[in-house]
């Protein structure tokens, strides 16, 4: 697909311009991605696909507040956005005034973005040779894979009528494989905005020597343990508080686990744990779903959990700076920190590994959810790869356990962190990046059979 | 003028050398509205259109898709689609096989008695403002929260086997949610269901039937309650599950498992693999003789309820479990033949026209049996009744599960008595469904729809309903 900077611009700008609203936000993204799954016989489904998405969101100025509402369409055909246009008036004239809306932002700069060439030019023919080392070094090993490998590339553009024009684009390439026996699995993964950062062999080394060590787990007690979670793991926890745990609405409503510990010395000086678009590692789209310039926001420092992010919105509501933390207005789940960076420290996987007389060495977590929003108590099963570490050493495999343990324990409990950051994502929707964690004391509360 | 699109699709993969081709277009259009603390939260309206062509050439499927609208943007759209299946195709080790299928031109419309759009913007928030001034009145809550969606998607399938079908789908729904914040908790209830309520393939007339407004002022008091209620202790006790928390555990531990792309582990990569393995058909013990489920498209005002499924094969019931025994899988025309089935279930269903289709849970309801709800509880000694589905979790192969209710009730010698927070259970799914040994009768027994169900990587969202009636599971285990 040719993603046309200049044709959404225009029409963004069009629309913007063409008044019957006190205020008209338009957003437009334009899509274009391209994956294949595989399994035991072959690449099976896959998509080589694009998609326009045009949102317009309008306001009607009253005494008592806005009227506001949002129409959608999926063309920049002008005869569906003027449709989607008035949609979008009809619905906000019926609307009640809402005086808690914060007026639309104005003029901004926000840092220059392209997509990746090499990602965007990677085809059907480089990912089919991909699959086929994949299913090859798995066949070479007795073990059945299954993965994905996916390139995708976006462009978005915001416009409003008080000033506002961004346009940026982000590339994601991921890669990752599930090797599996019928005794267990093994799981490698690797995301980058650059395809050509990804080192296929390296993940379906990962994969297979993985599960190829967890063929005969062995069954534990559940307890509490010192684990030592690899950046998959870590990120099912710390993107709970991503969901439901930094963002201002939560601490407004008295449901986030910030409400009562906000600057408290609770935790590890050494843990840092920010939001931050522009990091170098896996840069992301420089501004939030209101055209906002993301601020990097530190969530965690020296010890204590600092500010929750924000949009317009809440800036206004709660009388604090606009951080540049909104999803695509209007919604209801409020601002959300979509870009955790946790900083590496000094140790390496050996070094992890050498402080734990006994304790489990954990790959990824499965279905985690939440229990209870105010200490982010969760609940989830291991997966792909649990081992027993003891005395510094992995000695076997392990067979899965259910973890109920809390996020601020978690965080509370660090005594080691890893050197080396990795993308990563969860079951859920969002992706950090995070290096390897030592935790003390996490708590099991049953196991599985496999 | 959609149908000859999808024809055109189809002919132009042909053209180009597709030994099979399926062409979807797809329009939906949808309307939600939200009204929190007093204000409009929410009013959008998203229109979503576009074409999915599917090809199969060499035994491997490609996939193409886009806001296509003309024929020569379809005929380009099938060449891309070919292009991806040439270019897969070697890495294949042995060619998919399609289930013989006879199809032919038709049509098929969820029935209503009031279009959801035709009913103007005004009443349906009169409706909800209504809704959500009646949870008001208790300073400890924190949101009060009125919602409502609706939803009609129309999709024309033509197919290189002769299909040539047209469906519309109706989907409504709605619920009120008020979430209290007191004594250093916050606590959330919800009717009739959680995350935005209870929807069905129906209009406007299921809205209108769920009387919003009648349950505010309880699920506000309860919200409080929960704020200064003690937790449920540990332990094992009997569960009785209402049918809306039963759902989940249909849905997570029945539903899922079923799949049979999971079974042969094409879904290990993200949403895991299952229990349920083929050598257990027809004689594994998976529930108690009183445990019928049956999973049906046909169903009326279940969410997945249509004519045909995006092979275009047509609906279908049938039995998952049958008194207590394994009986049956989803299938797709793809998975049929791994278990040595002629024909498929009809459960291969894509999230829009922007995704190709994978075998989906349809509607999977456990039947119901004989109990009065009020004679369930009186029977039982010491238990817990839950209500209304809070959190879930299970693990990649459908056995273990921790699940989290927003609401428990203590039963003690046959009666209900104080409220418990955060009534938490685990357990594995068949010593689950085995200890069923009560479950209420048609009276009680009602559909409850699921429209956020994830899966696939990268994910889809797709709609289903589960129908239950509350039941009794013997002495599970209650975490903390």
């Amino acid at each position: 697909m040719n993603l046309d900077r200049e044709q959404a611009l225009a029409e963004a700008q069009r629309i913007a311009a063409s008044g019957g609203a006190s205020e008209i936000e338009v957003s437009v993204c334009q899509a274009s991605e391209a994956f294949v799954r595989f399994g035991d016989t072959g690449p099976t489904q896959n998509a080589d696909r694009d998609r326009v998405d045009v949102s317009i969101r309008v306001r009607l100025k009253e005494d008592d507040g806005y009227r506001e509402a949002s129409a959608s369409c999926t063309s920049l055909a002008r005869s569906e956005t003027e449709r989607t246009l008035k949609r979008a008036l009809a619905l906000a004239s019926v609307s009640a005034p809402n005086g808690e809306l914060a007026p639309m932002g104005g003029a901004v700069e926000v840092p220059k973005t392209a997509l990746s060439k090499t990602t965007s030019q990677h085809d059907f023919k480089a990912k089919a040779a991909w699959v086929d080392r994949a299913v090859r070094a798995c066949g070479e090993r007795g073990l059945a894979p299954a993965g994905l490998i996916s390139t995708h590339g976006s462009i978005r553009t915001i416009v409003n009528s008080n000033g506002r024009q961004v346009q940026g684009a982000t590339s994601r390439a991921g890669f990752a494989l599930t090797a599996s026996s019928t005794g267990g699995e093994g799981w490698g993964g690797a995301i980058s905005a650059e395809v050509d950062r990804i080192d296929p062999d390296l993940v379906i080394e990962r994969a297979t020597s993985k599960a190829s060590a967890n063929r005969t787990p062995i069954a534990i007690e559940p307890g509490a343990y010192t684990v030592v979670l690899e950046p998959a793991a870590v990120s099912s926890l710390l993107l709970f508080g991503s969901y439901y745990g930094f963002g201002a609405r939560e601490v407004s409503e008295q449901s986030s686990f910030l409400c009562g510990r906000q600057g408290e010395k609770l935790f590890p000086k050494e843990l840092l744990l920010v939001d931050d678009a522009q990091n170098a590692f896996y840069p992301r789209l420089p501004f939030d779903g209101e055209g906002n310039r993301k601020s990097r926001v530190e969530l965690l420092a020296n010890g204590a959990l600092g500010e929750a992010v924000t949009d317009l919105n809440y800036a206004k509501k709660m009388g604090v700076r606009c951080s540049g933390h909104s999803l695509s207005q209007p919604n209801t789940h409020g601002p959300m920190a979509s870009n955790l960076v946790l900083a590496t420290g000094d140790k390496s996987r050996e070094e992890l590994l050498a402080g734990v007389e006994r304790g489990l060495l954990v790959t990824q977590f499965h279905y985690t959810n939440m229990i209870e929003p105010r200490d982010l108590t969760l609940t989830g099963m291991t997966r792909n790869g649990t081992f027993l570490i003891e005395n510094g050493e992995v000695t076997s495999s392990v067979k899965n356990l259910r973890f109920t343990e809390s996020l601020v324990n978690t965080l509370k409990n660090v005594s080691g962190i890893g050197r080396e950051p990795e993308v990563t994502g969860a079951l859920f929707d969002g992706e950090i990046v995070t290096p390897w964690l030592r935790v003390e004391d996490f708590r099991f509360t049953s196991s599985s059979d496999f | 003028m959609e149908m000859k699109l999808a024809k055109a699709a189809v002919d132009a993969a042909l053209a180009a050398g597709a030994d099979y081709a399926d062409a979807r277009v797809n329009h939906t259009v949808h309307e939600e509205l939200c009204v929190q603390n007093g204000s409009v939260a929410a009013a959008e309206a998203p229109e979503d259109s576009g074409v999915g062509i599917r090809v199969m050439k060499a035994g491997c499927w490609g996939f193409a898709a886009a806001n296509a609208g003309s024929e020569s943007e379809v005929n380009e759209l099938a060449k891309r689609a070919l292009r991806v299946a040439d270019d897969l195709s070697p890495a294949r080790t042995e060619p998919i096989r399609l289930a013989p299928l006879e199809s032919g031109a038709a049509s098929w419309e969820t029935p209503f008695e009031i279009d959801p759009f035709e009913v103007s913007l005004e009443d349906k928030l009169a409706l909800l403002n209504e809704a959500e001034a009646s949870m008001r009145g208790a300073e400890e809550t924190v949101v009060k929260s009125a919602e409502m969606s609706m939803r009609r998607e129309e999709q024309w399938m033509a197919s290189s086997d002769g299909a040539e079908l047209y469906q519309k789908l109706m989907r409504c729904g709605a619920g009120i949610s008020t979430t209290a914040a007191k004594n250093g908790t916050a606590q959330r209830r919800s009717y009739p269901a959680s995350f935005g309520g209870n929807p069905r393939s129906a209009g406007f007339e299921h809205i209108e039937s769920l009387d919003l407004s009648a349950h505010g002022e309880r699920m506000r008091d309860e919200s409080v309650l929960l704020c200064e209620a003690e937790p449920c202790p540990a332990g094992e006790r009997d569960l009785i599950l209402m049918g809306n928390q039963l759902m989940l555990q249909i849905h997570e531990s029945v539903g899922h498992p079923n799949e049979l792309d999971r079974v042969f582990g094409h879904e290990v990569d993200l949403a895991g693999s299952s229990f349920a393995t083929t050598e257990k058909l027809g004689s594994f013990q998976y529930g108690s003789e009183l445990v019928n489920l049956v999973a049906d498209s046909t169903i009326p005002g279940g969410l997945d309820t249509r004519g045909f499924d995006d092979d275009g094969v047509a609906s279908q019931r049938w039995h998952v479990v049958e008194k207590g025994i394994f009986k049956g899988y989803h299938t797709s025309r793809e998975w049929a033949d791994r278990i040595d089935e002629s024909a498929s279930r009809g459960t291969n269903r894509a999230e829009g026209w922007y995704n190709p289709p994978i075998i989906r849970i349809t509607n999977l309801s456990l039947m119901p049996g004989e109990w009065e709800l009020d004679d369930l509880i009186a029977d039982t000694e010491d238990g817990v009744l839950l209500d209304t589905v809070k959190m879930w979790s299970i693990d990649q192969r459908r056995l273990n599960f921790q699940f989290t209710s927003e609401i428990g009730w203590e039963i003690k010698n046959g009666k209900r008595g104080k409220i418990l927070r955060d009534p938490t259970y685990q357990g594995t799914t068949p010593e689950f469904w085995r200890s069923c040994d009560a479950i209420c009768n048609e009276s009680h027994w009602n559909l409850w729809g699921v429209a956020n169900c994830g899966k696939g990587n990268p994910m889809q969202v797709a709609e289903m309903s589960h129908g239950a009636s509350p039941a009794r599971f013997r002495k599970m285990t209650f975490v903390k």
